[in-house]
């Protein structure tokens, strides 16, 4: 059977080599043709800058877990029921079409007040991330064949043994493809999450967070070249490792919780 | 003194104008082998569903024991498990011991001739091997009455074959109450003692069969055959 993504070593070689090259190719590219930035070098070390994108990323997995911990029980309060499909389905439809980043501001007050504003990014990349997660979910749920249903309930499983038996691995393919659309929309988002003095009334760039994204918004503001470069290649380089460490072997693995 | 009995029993699906079941009424007693046949849509389904409890009835009273296990048409097995595991899903439910899970699972898949593969994943089993880890994981929980859901409508006829004689050596050796839905009705003749043929949501009519096994060669297996086949194309 052929899978939908690459599998043997050198299918994976290919992607994490060749979509990196395609990225900073275009980048180069446009660059050369359109140097919007000045030539200047970096004004932050590439050391500094992989170690700002490792700052992103435990944000990203903090909020990631986060919206797992929110979407899974959402998803089966929906399908659990007709009747909560028909009410809770339209709100969630309603609320995953808010742009995250419009709350982005009462979000920020809000944390600030609390001093915390590492909370502030990761609410909002939570926030950006659950409903990737919970719609792919309930599609799942819903992808569960009758007979298999059928023969849980025939065969006791009620109530925790249930939802452990048989939801929680039948939902595991979706969980997975949900969670590749959700870091990704979180990668887009840590742009904007990590520059918070934009959205805070007399705010400074000290109340930015560390991380690949402030460093983007930064370089791209202060036309530092080389250091928008190195903050675009560290995460490139970052996304196409987890991509080939984890969603490639977490999309193998859910095969096996396919339903024919 | 009937193990099953339906009783004017009738079930209308919500959201549906015409009833699944009108006015049904038989009886199964204990050991009997028992096959319901009709055209699709009759109903037979949803008479294996309620008693196996996964359909209450709209109208009517049903009698029926509590230890239910049912084998479904494409073998219903979960793909996260092996073959040992989904054999032995209704046991451990039940809470028993890792040792009675492992002495009657493997029991049953060798009666199944399924022990080589108790390693295996579902995607690795032909229909017919996922069609016995089925039944081998019904088994396994001692049900009173076996129901079993179309078991061969997905396979070929030498498979089909071998699982006929497989059914009729475990309902001789356990004695269990089997009932079985078939739109096939030389399957029917060949494998219960009673027919019953269900047209438009009730049963039209039962044809007890008194052949002896193997009944396929039998002189008289096709007047039965034919016998049903008049009422079921009348």
């Amino acid at each position: 059977m052929a899978l939908p993504y690459p599998v043997s070593l050198r299918e994976r070689i290919y992607a994490i080599v060749l979509g990196p090259l395609i990225i900073v190719a275009i980048m180069g590219l446009a660059f050369y043709f359109y140097p919007i930035l000045e030539p200047t070098g970096p004004s932050v070390p590439l050391g500094d800058i992989f170690v700002a994108a490792l700052y992103t990323m435990f944000r990203l997995t903090v909020a990631y877990c986060c919206a797992v911990v929110a979407a899974v029980p959402l998803a089966i309060l929906v399908t659990h029921k007709a009747a909560f499909e028909k009410v809770l389905l339209p709100v969630f439809d309603i609320l995953q079409s808010v742009p995250t980043l419009a709350l982005f501001p009462v979000i920020i007050m809000l944390f600030v007040r609390f001093g915390n504003l590492n909370g502030a990014a990761i609410f909002i990349l939570s926030l950006s991330m659950v409903w990737n997660i919970v719609f792919t979910l309930v599609g799942g749920l819903k992808l569960i064949p009758r007979d298999i249903v059928d023969a849980a309930r025939v065969f006791g499983l009620r109530g925790w043994s249930y939802l452990q038996r048989l939801v929680l691995p039948a939902i595991v393919p979706q969980l997975v493809t949900g969670s590749i659309l959700a870091v990704a929309q979180g990668w887009n988002i840590t742009i904007v999450a990590e520059v918070l003095h934009t959205y805070i009334p007399g705010g400074t760039s000290a109340q930015d967070l560390f991380g690949v994204g402030s460093i983007l918004v930064s370089a791209a503001a202060n036309a530092q070249q080389g250091t928008f470069l190195g903050a675009v290649f560290a995460m490139v380089v970052i996304i196409g490792v987890f991509n080939f460490f984890v969603w490639q072997k977490l999309l193998h693995f859910a095969q096996r919780f396919r339903f024919d | 003194m009937p193990v099953i009995e339906f009783r004017n029993i009738a079930k209308l699906y919500p959201g549906e104008t015409r009833p699944a079941l009108k006015d049904v009424s038989f009886s199964i007693a204990q050991g009997e082998f028992v096959c319901i046949i009709g055209p699709s849509g009759c109903g037979k389904t949803t008479v294996l569903k309620l008693i196996a409890g996964l359909e209450e009835p709209t109208a009517g009273e049903i009698k029926k024991p509590q230890k239910v296990a049912m084998s479904f048409q494409l073998g219903a097995l979960f793909p996260w498990l092996t073959v040992f595991e989904n054999a032995a899903l209704g046991l451990r439910q039940k809470g028993a011991s890792e040792s009675e899970v492992g002495r009657v699972v493997e029991r049953n898949l060798r009666a199944m001739n399924m022990h080589a593969y108790q390693s295996k994943y579902p995607s690795d089993l032909s229909g017919g091997q996922r069609q016995r880890v089925g039944i081998a994981r019904a088994l396994a929980v001692d049900p009173e009455v076996l129901l079993l859901d179309e078991p061969f409508s997905a396979l070929d006829p030498k498979t089909t074959a071998e699982l006929h004689d497989d059914i009729i050596a475990i309902w001789r050796a356990t004695k269990k109450t089997i009932v079985m839905v078939s739109h096939v009705i030389e399957e029917a003749v060949s494998l219960a003692d009673r027919v019953i043929l269900m047209q438009s949501g009730t049963v039209d009519s039962v044809f007890p069969i008194e052949l002896s096994y193997p009944r396929r060669e039998s002189e008289n297996f096709h007047r039965d055959v034919m016998r049903i086949r008049r009422e079921f194309f009348r």
